[in-house]
Formats: structure tokens, sequence, C-alpha cells
């Protein structure tokens, strides 16, 4: 809501006349944040109001005229070139940028001689100053303009104000006018409220037509005013008006309408004047529109309605959709010359169904939106009223026909002293918050530990004890209220370890970055692993109004938003990236897979996950590949963390659609499958964009049992003694299998089993490797004779050469 | 020769020539030499009347221990020798040092991690809730029904009618106080989404929101809290700022300003010259919410705040634009 501070400052009557600056910090410290504010007159400096003396025409160019201005009676005359036709004659005063003034766009500026003769500065047109587009001759002020000579011409243009950008409180319908603005200001500086003359006395003549207003619903609509003006003469608006106007952002149309929006502005109540010669019935009609109905807005837009709009009818005939927007057969014209005058107030909710669902946004049905204080209506049609007799030579015919069938009568609340000083933390007494309240307007009663408090009529946000402690505390102000620490009365809850931090700060120390990215993707980025359709993941819940195709649906996956990241780091050149993420994917629940719309909430496992691009960290030159062991080493990383010290199994698998069919592990632990590791798979990175090989882990962090508290073991008090094998075996027996088959054995004396080398050479035949093992023998309890550690290794090499099968070389 | 001038003699002699060992080897070789020598004259002590068997036995030993010190002189002489060659190595410690592994925990989580630990400090314990909500927890609960206009302040994310993406982390209060019966103290840090995209804003973003309700919780309590939340994590003697504001689950309501980090107060480009940077809003619990969450307003009250994760990492971290934390670049990742 924009207001302008020397219209604030008209409706103040305060001791002291406070800055600009003060005033908006006193809104602020009541609790209307100013967002900004903008010196009006601040696009230009160094113009003044100067008077024209004498003119003659330049002797080198026909269109050009030597002006002789003044800034001062008496004072010596300057002469300025000036190529505008309209220079005006002696006795005008015209706006004149002096040298070293400065022009919107940031023109300096300096003498320049034009065709021969310097002229210090310029005459200016309205363009010039950034006042609007207007080229065709330069600015003349009105005969009975009363601006000094000298003066600044903001001073002439109505711009040296301010305007206040204040951001009003979704409750606070009413502090969308200047009056209520005002009320603020004046309850936090300690002034007096001056309201605008309503005073229609000499503009009222009796008798005159009659008007029935009938209103079907008193909810939709509690009160409904309109009055009849005639005798207008449709013209433009004067300077004044529409200076203001445009200061808070709206165009001036003509003075009628202008008169609408500017009570609006003041008052804060949206008012609609509709050609009184366009209506025939003499009875308006407030009620419901039907499923289907269509009307012509002012914009000559066809809308088709609902039942829960809200029309206002001329007997059956829609004119218009109350608080929204007017017609178009019953707006005013240029030949206009009898208006009827509505000042009403709506129920909110409707208002702002209709406004969203026809995306009608108006200053009118931002109000309305709000709640506009029935109280108003009578107020602001008599203020609108006055102002269309003085500006537009009006006259109001007869009274004012006013249904008021939601009259409320005003409400006390009780408010116990006790409470506010528990719930604000501060002693106040009952005086004080007396004080507090009757400086905003409140009625109160009581002086003991009960007050009774009534609230004016504009606060309907104010209903209950509550809302009354918190009208004290920001009057008294929140600056005052001390700063104290709630005293603990029990244990804090105890809370299990969270398992993503446990991942986050564990692959943080072995060396990956943790990315964060969005929860939600692009469908094409989501498809883009190739999920089977049975496979959960491949179904993602939707985004029913996403503002862009990036935010189509939420992820199932960690992998796309990272397989992105390296596309993105690849890019702008860097190649080797080692990122991870924690974090929840979303998963629909239980039926209805295949639904557009889930109808319950999702399964949010947390998820980890890692790619790996490029090389390696080195010290000196290229260091080497990431590869698919970095990733299960990282992948191990993040189990361990979450569930300690576990046996992790893995297998080679080629069911992943996103991984390499040949270079694809599945992790499992205590039976379960957690996860999986490998390359992600070359067509999958292709569809993200990745050029190079990318290996990835990725993890159902809620699948792991979270780790016990580790138990120490004995440290080993006696030496154990290791033994290698060398096998010769098929290269399609995997290593893990070796390892099988040598924990099938279940020799007791097996502490550690080692690959030294896996070895593969065409030399060793057709399919086959090498691997050399290493097994540690060792008892805890006692030191093992040669002989004892020989029996042992001889019986596990004889269950490999049997089992796996392989030679022993 | 006698005796004595025969050991005179290989004394002399093995001195001199391990002295002169050309290596370890060729010493060694020299020792076992000069020690079976010494041990073939010491046979023909036999033969010597035994009146003068000490004196020769004396001299014998004598010649032993000269020979086992010239033997240990040389091994000593060799070790100075190969220390003081090691000692004469020179390494250009300027190299670049080789990498060890060094990961960076994403700011957002560093910051959440440490706002948790301020909090718990108080007796916040961390509470969760879904990021996919149901429009009653995230909206009607908190006195924000479906047509109110504060609806309008966070455009929502819609999955269907009744289920949205949370626009803030309070739904996790109405969760909490479902379940839990005061004396309550929770703090939730987490994603939310709104329908927004600048430099300021991102549409989705993480909020860490604070709950306390018991008996005699008051307004001051909160402001209390907020200061030395603020003050602990800037690590900086900064004063809070409670401004009065709207709402819904509150009452009162209040916006939170610090004085601004960066310039203490005085006024800069970050805090618009107004000395006061906005971190997030806060106040009473609104008894409306109570009565959705079936505790009694008259026994207990209490305090809630919200506040913008991204928004402290921008202030304590110079972040100048929200997207930097959600794009996965390594070159801002690496910083942190």
């Amino acid at each position: 809501m924009k207001v302008l501070w020397s219209w604030l400052l008209e409706l103040c009557d305060l001791d002291r006349q406070p800055t600009v600056e003060e005033g908006a910090k006193a809104l602020t410290r009541g609790g209307l944040e100013i967002e900004g504010m903008t010196n009006l007159g601040g696009g230009f400096s160094g113009v003044v109001v100067a008077e024209v003396v004498g003119k003659q025409p330049h002797p080198q160019a026909d269109k050009l005229t030597l002006v002789d201005v003044i800034t001062e009676k008496g004072g010596a005359a300057t002469q300025v070139v000036c190529g505008a036709p309209n220079v005006p004659e002696p006795g005008r005063k015209v706006l004149w940028a002096q040298i070293g003034a400065t022009l919107p766009g940031g023109l300096t500026l300096a003498a320049k001689p034009v065709k021969g003769i310097v002229s210090p500065g310029m005459l200016c047109a309205e363009d010039e100053l950034g006042l609007g587009t207007d080229h065709a001759g330069i600015i003349v002020l009105p005969e009975d303009d009363r601006t000094a000579l000298g003066a600044p011409a903001q001073q002439a243009l109505g711009l040296d104000d301010w305007m206040l950008e204040i951001n009003a409180p979704a409750n606070r319908g009413d502090v969308l006018g200047h009056l209520g603005v005002a009320r603020e200001l004046c309850a936090v500086l300690r002034g007096k409220l001056v309201p605008p003359d309503l005073d229609l006395a000499e503009y009222v003549d009796r008798g005159g037509p009659a008007v029935e207003i009938a209103i079907a619903n008193s909810e939709s609509c509690p009160r409904y005013s309109a009055r009849f003006l005639t005798g207008i003469r449709i013209g433009p608006s004067p300077a004044r008006i529409a200076q203001r106007l445009k200061g808070v952002g709206v165009r001036p149309i003509s003075n009628i309408v202008d008169v609408t929006n500017y009570v609006m502005f003041e008052l804060g109540q949206p008012l609609h004047a509709f050609d009184a010669d366009t209506l025939t019935t003499g009875v308006v009609r407030i009620s419901h529109a039907s499923d289907g109905e269509r009307f012509v807005t002012l914009d000559g837009v066809e809308r088709s309605l609902v039942k829960g709009d809200l029309m206002i009818r001329d007997g059956q005939t829609g004119i218009a959709l109350a608080g929204v927007m007017g017609g178009r057969d019953t707006e005013v014209t240029d030949k206009t010359t009898r208006v009827l005058l509505e000042s009403a107030s709506f129920a909110p909710v409707l208002i702002r169904r209709t406004a969203r669902r026809l995306a009608l946004h108006s200053e009118a049905s931002l109000r309305f939106g709000r709640g506009v204080d029935p109280e108003l209506a009578a107020m602001a049609s008599a203020r609108a009223a006055r102002l269309m007799c003085q500006l537009g030579g009006a006259r109001v015919q007869g009274e004012l026909f006013d249904a008021y069938p939601g009259k409320q009568s005003p409400v006390s609340i009780s408010v116990r002293m006790p409470r506010v000083r528990m719930v604000a933390g501060v002693p106040l007494d009952a005086a004080t918050c007396s004080d507090a309240l009757s400086r905003l307007q409140f009625t109160v009663t009581g002086t003991g530990d009960v007050l009774d408090v009534t609230p004016p009529s504009a606060r309907a946000d104010v209903s209950r004890e509550v809302d009354v402690i918190e009208e004290v505390l920001r009057i008294v102000g929140y600056e005052h209220v001390p700063s104290t620490v709630p005293v603990l009365r029990q244990p804090p809850g105890v809370r299990p370890r969270d398992r993503g931090d446990a991942a986050r700060i564990a692959l943080a120390a072995a060396g990956l970055s943790e990315a964060i990215t969005y929860g939600f993707q692009s469908a094409e980025r989501g498809a883009a692993l190739g999920l089977a359709g049975s496979d959960r993941r491949s179904q993602p819940i939707t985004v029913k109004n996403p503002m862009s195709q990036d935010q189509a649906v939420m992820r199932t996956s960690l992998l796309p938003n990272l397989l992105a990241a390296v596309a993105r780091n690849a890019s702008h050149g860097r190649h080797d990236v080692s990122i991870a993420e924690v974090g929840n994917v979303f998963l629909r629940r239980g039926e209805g897979v295949a639904e557009r719309e889930i109808h319950q909430l999702a399964d949010e496992p947390i998820w980890a996950a890692c790619v790996l691009a490029g090389d390696r960290p080195a010290q000196l030159g290229p260091s080497g590949a990431w590869d698919v062991f970095d990733a299960k080493s990282f992948a191990q990383v993040a189990i361990r963390a979450v569930a300690g010290d576990v046996e992790i199994k893995t297998r080679a698998t080629q069911s992943v659609p996103y991984l390499h069919p040949g270079v694809a592990g599945e992790l499992s632990v205590g039976g379960n499958v957690v996860g999986w590791f490998g390359e992600v798979h070359p067509a999958v990175r292709k569809r993200l964009g990745v050029e190079a090989r990318v290996f990835a882990f990725d993890l159902d962090l809620t699948k792991l049992p979270l780790a016990e508290p580790a138990q120490m073991r004995a440290i080993p008090r006696f030496p154990g003694s290791a033994r290698d094998v060398s096998l010769l075996l098929a290269e399609s027996i995997p290593a893990g299998r070796v390892e099988e088959v040598i924990a099938a054995v279940g020799e007791k004396l097996v502490t550690a089993v080692r690959l030294l080398e896996d070895y593969r050479d065409a030399k060793l035949g057709d399919g086959m490797k090498s691997m050399l093992w290493s097994i540690l023998y060792r008892s805890p309890e006692r030191t093992l004779t040669d002989a004892e550690v020989d029996k042992a290794h001889e019986g596990i090499v004889a269950r490999l050469v049997e089992n796996l099968p392989a030679h022993r070389r | 020769m006698d005796l004595s001038a025969q050991l005179d003699a290989i004394e002399t002699e093995a001195t001199a020539a391990i002295a002169a060992a050309a290596s370890e080897q060729d010493a060694r070789a020299l020792h076992a030499k000069y020690k079976s020598e010494l041990a073939t004259a010491m046979k023909a002590m036999g033969k010597l009347p035994p009146g003068e068997r000490p004196a020769m036995g004396q001299r014998a030993n004598k010649a032993k221990d000269a020979l086992e010190k010239a033997f240990e002189g040389y091994l000593g002489g060799l070790r100075e020798a190969a220390e003081a060659a090691d000692l004469a190595r020179v390494v250009d410690v300027t190299l670049p040092a080789r990498p060890a592994p060094r990961g960076h925990l994403h700011l957002l989580t560093q910051v959440r991690l440490e706002a948790v630990q301020i909090f718990s400090e108080l007796g916040f314990v961390v509470a969760d809730g879904p990021q996919i909500e149901t429009d009653w927890h995230t909206f009607e609960a908190l006195a924000i029904p479906r047509d109110h206009p504060a609806r309008d302040m966070q455009d929502t994310f819609y999955l269907s009618d009744e289920i949205v993406l949370r626009t803030h982390t309070s739904p996790v209060q109405v969760r909490t106080m479902l379940t839990q019966a005061p004396p309550i103290r929770i703090v939730a840090p987490g994603h939310v989404y709104r329908r927004d995209d600048d430099p300021t804003h991102s549409p989705m973003f993480t909020q860490i929101e604070g709950l306390a309700v018991d008996e005699g919780i008051s307004f001051a309590d909160l402001k209390g809290v907020l200061i030395h939340f603020v003050s602990r994590f800037f690590q900086k003697d900064l004063t809070v700022r409670l401004r009065p504001s709207y709402f819904p689950f509150v009452e009162p309501g209040a916006e939170v300003d610090m004085q601004c980090s960066f310039c203490g107060g005085s006024g800069c480009r970050l805090c618009k010259g107004t000395g006061w940077v906005e971190i997030g809003g806060a106040g009473v619990v609104d008894p409306d919410v109570f009565a959705h969450c079936k505790i009694d307003s008259e026994k207990y009250t209490g305090f809630a705040f919200g506040m913008g994760l991204e928004r402290m990492a921008m202030l304590r971290h110079g972040v100048n634009d929200i997207k930097f934390y959600y794009e996965g670049d390594v070159r801002f990742l690496e910083q942190f």
C-alpha cells in the first residue's frame, strides 16, 4: 500500500511535525513495515521556478526563442535558449534547469552554445523531468500558481513529497487507506486524528429520484449505500488530485472516477460510480450470480460467473461484479452527467475468491478482500460526494439510500491484567494499558485487574484478550519487553541418532563434498534413470502447480540431480567432481501408484548417494581416474557411519537399469539389500548431459539398522602367522566367491583374509586368472606352532582347489 | 719374539689396519682375523711359568680391549658418517602437499548443525515432520483457513487439493503438540517450498522452527532465546529487535530483526542503511492453535519462531545469491 507523506500529515494533528524518517520509524515500530521510501521529486535537482519577462526570436534559427527569465521579482533577467513552440507571454512561470542541474538519467547541465548563443541551462518539458512522455512543449505553470520564484520546481509540481510503501499485515484492512495509517501514526506519536471534511450542506438539493436497495444475504453484503449526484461536468482533475493519484500509482482518468479512487486511498473505502442514466429500474439488488451467468466487465471482457460471485444488479440486470469490477454498460463516460455513487461493504472471502478465480486483482478487491469497515460506507460516500461537487460541478440529489442489515453492535473484551503481564513478561499496570489502547481509539472502562475494552469498528482484527495484549504491547513498544530465558522444568527429550547427519559427516570426512539439490525436478530428469514401471521410483508424485517444468515431479532418487550437477560443473570446465547428497526422496504410499494426484502423505525415506567423475585429487599432475572401487568404498563409509561395523555383502548385479551391467554391485546388510554402486550406465548419463564416465552409489539409509555403541574387542596378545596361496582359476569366479569358500571352512584361527594380487594374462590360459591371497592365522590363547598353522592353511587351500575350483600355483 | 712383544705387534697392527679399513665388511674381516691371532697367541700362555701368567693375562686383555675399541670406533665412525649424510639431505618443501581427503559439509548443513547445537544448550530437542504435508497441518491447524488472506503470503505448491509441499516448518509444531504434552521445547530444521524464485528467494529453502510450551512462558522469554541465539551464532554481541507483525498462528506476533552483523548497526548496503536485517518471524502461540492441538491455553502459554537458514548463512558468509546453495557447483561447495 502506497501512502504519501503530505497526505498523511494532513490527517494528523501532531505537536511537532516529524520528518519523514521519524514518521517511517514510528510506523515501523508500531508494526507497519515500510518496504520502501521514494522521494517523488528525487529524479532531478537544480530546476527552479522562473518567470518569463521577455522573448525574442533567435537570430540564427527560426524555431528557437531567446527567453528572458527572472528568479526573483525585480532581479536581473537571464537569457535562455528554448526550442519549444509554446514559450508563454511574459508574466507566466516556467521551470528552468540551471547550470549544474541534474536530470533523470544522470545528465548534468553545462553552459553550451545553441546556434552561436550560449544558453545557461534550459527550460524543461515534462519528459525531461521524467514526469511523462510529453515533449510537445515546455511546462508552463497555471496562471494561478502561487509558488515563489526561485523555489525548487518540485514545489510547483507537488513533488516535494515522499511516497512510503507500507507492507500492510494481512489482517489489517484498516490500514489500506491514509486515514488508517494516520490513526497508527497518531497512536505512536500521541497525536490527534483529523478526519477529512464531509460537510455536504451547501451541495444538497432536496427531492430527486429514489432507489430501493435489496440485499439478498446480509452476510454477503452487510451494508450497501448509494446516492445520486447530478449536473456533473466530466473533465480532468485538478493538478493536486492528479499528482496525488500518480504518487500512489494510479493513473488519473477524469474528475469523477478520480474522486472515487482518491477517497479509496484516503479512507480505505472503495467506491463505484454508475452512470445513473444507464440504470432503469430504480432497484439496486445485491445477490449471488448463477452458475454460467455471463457479464461484461468495464475492461470489455465477457466473464463467466459462478454461484459464489456476488453481483450488483439494476433490477435483474448485472451492473457490477461486487467489490471486484464494474460493468461496461453502466460505466461513467465523457457524456455522463448523473451518477449513482455506491459505497458498500462485502464479505471478504467472496471477494477474494472471485478476484482470484478471475485473476482480477484491483485496488478495490484488495481492500474488500481484507475487509472494509461497514461503518466507513456513509463517511466515504459523503466525502466523495463533496469532492465531486467541488471538482466536477455536481449537486447531491436527495439523501443517502442506506441498507445496513449487517450492523454489528460493538462487543467489549475482558482483559485480565495478570494475564497481560504473564503473556508479555512485562510488569504493565492498568493505566499504561488504558493509555495505549485509547491512543488507538479503543474504549476502555475499569481500572483494576480487569479492563473492559471495546475496539473501534475499523479494528475487526481485535476480538480476543490476546489480540488486545498485542495492541497494548506494540504501542508500549516491543523494545520495552525485557529479555529472559525460560526455566527448564524437565529434562529435554532424547532423540535417536540422525542417520542422515551420520552419513553426511562421514562422507565429508572421507573426502566428498556435500551437495543439496531440490526436492523436485523435471519429469524428464526423473525418467532418465530408466526405471521399470514396477519400480515405485518410476512413478513420481507430480506437483499440480509448478512454476516451471523443472519443478514438475518430486524426486524419487538422488542421482538425477547429482548427475545434472556433474554436467553443470563440466559445462564450466570442472571435470573432476566428487559430490554426495544425503536427503529425502518421495515415494507414493500404497495403492494408486499410477494416479495423477496423491491423496495421502508420501513415504520420505532418507537416501545417500554420490557421484564421482574425472580424476582423484592429485599432488602433482594426474593421479588417476576415480573408479568403481572408490564408489564402493564411499558406500561402505556411509553404511558404517549409520550401522556401525556390520558385515556388508557385495554381489554383482545386472538388474539396476541406471548402472553399467558389467560394473554394478548390490550391497546388503543383514540380508536386506540397502543399495547399489557401480558405473553409471552410459545411456543414462548421456540423457542427463554427462559426457564422461561417472561412478556412483545410492543407498536407502532407512533400511540400515542404527549402530549400537561399539564394544571393545581384546587386543591380540599373541603374534599371528600369515600364509599365502597363489591360485589359478577361471576369470568368471569373483573374488567374493573365494572369500565365501574360505569363510565356509569355518576355521577359527583365520583372523584376516587379504587379496594381494589379481593378475590376468593370456599366458595363463584362455579365460583364466591368477590370484594371490594372504591369510592370517592367530589364536587368542597362545602362540601357534608352524605345524598348527600349516595344517589349518592346507585345509583351506584344499577346499579352495576343490570348491572354486582352482589350481594351486 | 716373546709373547709380550708378539701381543704388542698384533695390537699395533690390528688398530692401524681396522682404522684404515675400506668398508664395514673389511673391518669385520680384520676384526675376526686379529681376534683369532690373539687367540692363537694366547694359547702360548700355558707354557709360561705360573708366576708370569697373571701379568701376561692382563697384557693380553689390554690387547683384546684395544682391538674391540678400534672396531667399535670404526663402526661408530661409519654411523656418524651415515647420520651426517642423512642430515645433508635437502627436500623442496615448497612442493605441493599430497592431498589428504578433504570433503566439505554443505554450508547449510554446517549452519543447521550449529543452530541445533545452540538451541540444544537451551534445552531444545530436534523434532521433524514430513515435507509432503496435509493442508490441515500446514494451514488450518495454524489458524490459516482456506480463504485467509495470509495464504496469499505463501504461495503454495499443491500435490492434490489436500496435500501440499509444506510452506514452512510450522506443521512440525502441530505434530509435536498433538503427540506430546507440555512442557515442550523443540527445534525443527527442514526444507520448505514456496512458489518464489529470485536472488533472495528459492522455491525450496530451509527453515528452523522453534517452539516452547509450558506454564508461564512469555514474550520476554522469546526475546531472550533469540538474542542468545544470534549472539552465539555470529560470535558477536548483537541485539535483536522484535517488530510488531502478523502471522496468524502467533499473537502477539513479531518480525525478528537483528543488528546488522556486517556494519554492527551503523548502516551499510547489506542492511540498506537501516542497521537491521530481517531474519525471521516469531510470537506467542495463538490460543486458536492450542485449541486445534488440544492444549489448554489458560494453563499453558508458548512461543514459536522460524528463521531461514539460507539467510543466516548469507549474513555470516556473504553468500550473495540463494541459488548457489542448490546448484551443486563444486566451486561453491568447496569453499566452506
